[in-house]
């Protein structure tokens, strides 16, 4: 029996596939009222959206599976057969290239017994084969080979089973996202001026941004939104949790000068729940040396303006929602893989101009690894933040005392240079954009709900 | 039998570590042949199709003197066609093959001169 699409939405599945006559009884995804939870006006955040499980199930089903999400860069894909591995919120997916260099991505799982039917990380194939009993797809995500399909009935059709595949796919400047929800707006919508900003970063001369080597992943203990959050709105913690790696950079362990800690900027609020910081300054520049000679800042100003080359072209920090966050400085763009409410799993490339130098690439490379690789010295403190208000987050009382994000309340306004609404350099302003979109995304019935 | 083979492809149509497939009508054989460039520059000719399930072995992986089949990874030596391995059981049948001048011949049904591999070493 095959489903049509508006059939599978009604019955409470996110993607249309053969079920016959089976049906979810609603208490299987029953939800929480959260506008009690976020009061993004007042800046005040419930410590619970950081730890319930019902509510992580509920941000899989209405944040997670609405939401475009990041995949990979279109570096990775030089050729048909070319894969890499990752996931949608929890759910595994495959990205490749097809036959006809189209990117695809596939949910990682047998439609037979449910398996992976890719076990590596990256490489390249011809076919997609579940080691358990060797059903067998194409690059195209087809059914191609079942072993013993004469055990089957006449009714069983391999176009039926397939592997299911993310409907929607895109790219923004090399940066793949997908979504499972067939009714999304448009990747360009979705980011709208974020892409400005965004820009800032893979658009420095027209020649495009490649991937440094793989992907490094590590583990976390630490709800997925306290990286998003920090990352969208959070220059308030550098001076204090990475002082001590701003005394290691500084010349001669003197510590950075007045003007390096008391900086000013501006951060961006995006009514999307994307948000980005960064300093402003004349002479804001690369941090690692070789790339800071090499880089042509005047050309730069030509092409993506002076507001761009004095503010999020160098330093800063910036979230697409709702987990995909990236740093200009060194090109590092990571995901926060949602792994229960208590644990995240961070993937980091490292990106840079594919007109830069060989040594100039490297020395990107080593300073990124230096900083923000899983052992970099910015690095390190970040993850020691996130677990620790997670490891204290289960306590009763502590679990029921409100969280302040007030800094810059109603500051947000339209500056005449950095567009849409912007903020000061330290402000919560971008933190309660990120939590007002949740809170709203969590209230809504996704597209597969129907009429809930 | 022919003595002189038949041209059925310039070596450098088929890239080391890959195969490709001649049609039947060209080699008027009961199946496709594969014909497979090991990773030492040599080629081979096997049946396309594997025993176990459709699929062309010249869509396999050419390494070492066997092809793995690229659905469920049966691998046959290039040699001889022995199967070496699960989920297939049956042999894959060898044809000759001879390069020269830059031309790949092909023998159809007629058995490989090389000695199987493991013999080769000894």
């Amino acid at each position: 029996m095959t489903s049509s699409p508006e059939l599978a939405g009604r019955l409470g599945r996110p993607t249309p596939t053969p079920f016959g006559p089976l049906s979810r009884p609603p208490e299987l995804a029953s939800t929480i009222d959260t506008s009690g939870l976020v009061d993004a006006d007042g800046g005040l955040v419930d410590r619970a959206i950081f730890t319930d499980h019902q509510i992580y199930q509920q941000e899989l089903r209405r944040v997670f599976a609405p939401s475009w999400l990041f995949l990979a860069h279109t570096d990775q894909f030089r050729r048909p057969g070319d894969f890499f591995g990752t996931y949608m919120g929890e759910d595994p997916v495959i990205v490749t290239m097809d036959r006809n260099r189209k990117i695809r991505a596939y949910l990682n799982s047998c439609r037979h017994r449910g398996a992976r039917v890719c076990r590596a990380d990256a490489g390249t194939t011809r076919n997609f084969t579940c080691t358990y009993h060797g059903w067998s797809y194409g690059l195209d995500g087809g059914l191609v080979s079942v072993p013993n399909k004469a055990g089957y009935p006449d009714g069983f059709d391999t176009a039926d089973w397939g592997l299911v595949e993310v409907p929607l796919i895109d790219s923004h400047r090399g940066l793949i996202f997908g979504t499972w929800n067939p009714q999304a707006p448009s990747l360009s919508e979705a980011l709208g001026t974020m892409a400005w900003y965004m820009d800032a970063m893979l658009d420095h001369d027209g020649s495009g941004t490649e991937v440094v080597g793989g992907v490094h992943k590590w583990v976390l203990d630490g709800n997925w939104k306290l990286a998003a959050e920090q990352f969208a709105t959070d220059w308030y913690h550098v001076n204090m949790s990475h002082a001590s790696a701003l005394m290691l950079l500084s010349p001669e362990g003197k510590g950075p000068r007045d003007e390096i800690v008391h900086r000013s900027g501006r951060q961006y609020a995006d009514p999307n729940g994307h948000g980005a910081g960064f300093p402003v300054h004349p002479r804001n520049r690369f941090d690692a040396q070789p790339v800071h000679q090499w880089f042509d800042y005047d050309a730069a100003r030509a092409r993506l303006g002076d507001a761009r080359v004095e503010g999020p072209l160098t330093n800063g920090h910036a979230t697409v929602f709702p987990n995909f966050s990236y740093l200009p400085v060194n090109g590092s763009v990571r995901v926060w893989h949602p792994k229960g409410p208590d644990r995240m799993e961070v993937w980091a490339w490292t990106l840079v101009d594919r007109s830069m130098p060989d040594d100039v690439k490297e020395a990107q490379r080593l300073y990124n690894l230096r900083t923000f690789g899983p052992s970099g010295v910015f690095e390190q403190d970040d993850g020691e933040n996130w677990s620790e208000v997670q490891a204290i987050s289960r306590g009763f009382v502590t679990n029921s005392v409100p969280l302040n994000y007030q800094m810059g309340l109603g500051s947000e306004r339209e500056d005449g240079r950095y567009p849409g609404l912007t903020s000061e350099l330290y402000s919560d302003s971008a933190g309660r954009a990120f939590y007002r979109r949740w809170q709203r995304l969590m209230n809504t019935p996704a597209w597969y709900e129907g009429d809930v | 039998m022919s003595t002189t083979g038949i041209r059925v492809a310039a070596l450098d149509d088929i890239p080391e570590g890959e195969g490709i497939a001649i049609d039947r009508a060209v080699t008027g054989t009961d199946d496709d042949i594969a014909l497979l460039r090991d990773d030492d520059g040599t080629v081979w000719a096997l049946n396309d199709t594997c025993t176990h399930e459709t699929a062309s072995l010249a869509e396999g992986w050419v390494e070492k003197g066997y092809v793995e089949c690229p659905l469920h990874a049966s691998r046959f030596c290039l040699r001889d066609g022995k199967v070496e391995g699960l989920p297939a059981t049956r042999d894959a049948v060898a044809h000759r093959t001879e390069v020269r001048g830059g031309e790949v011949y092909l023998f159809p049904n007629e058995p490989p001169d090389a000695p199987p591999n493991g013999a080769a070493a000894s």
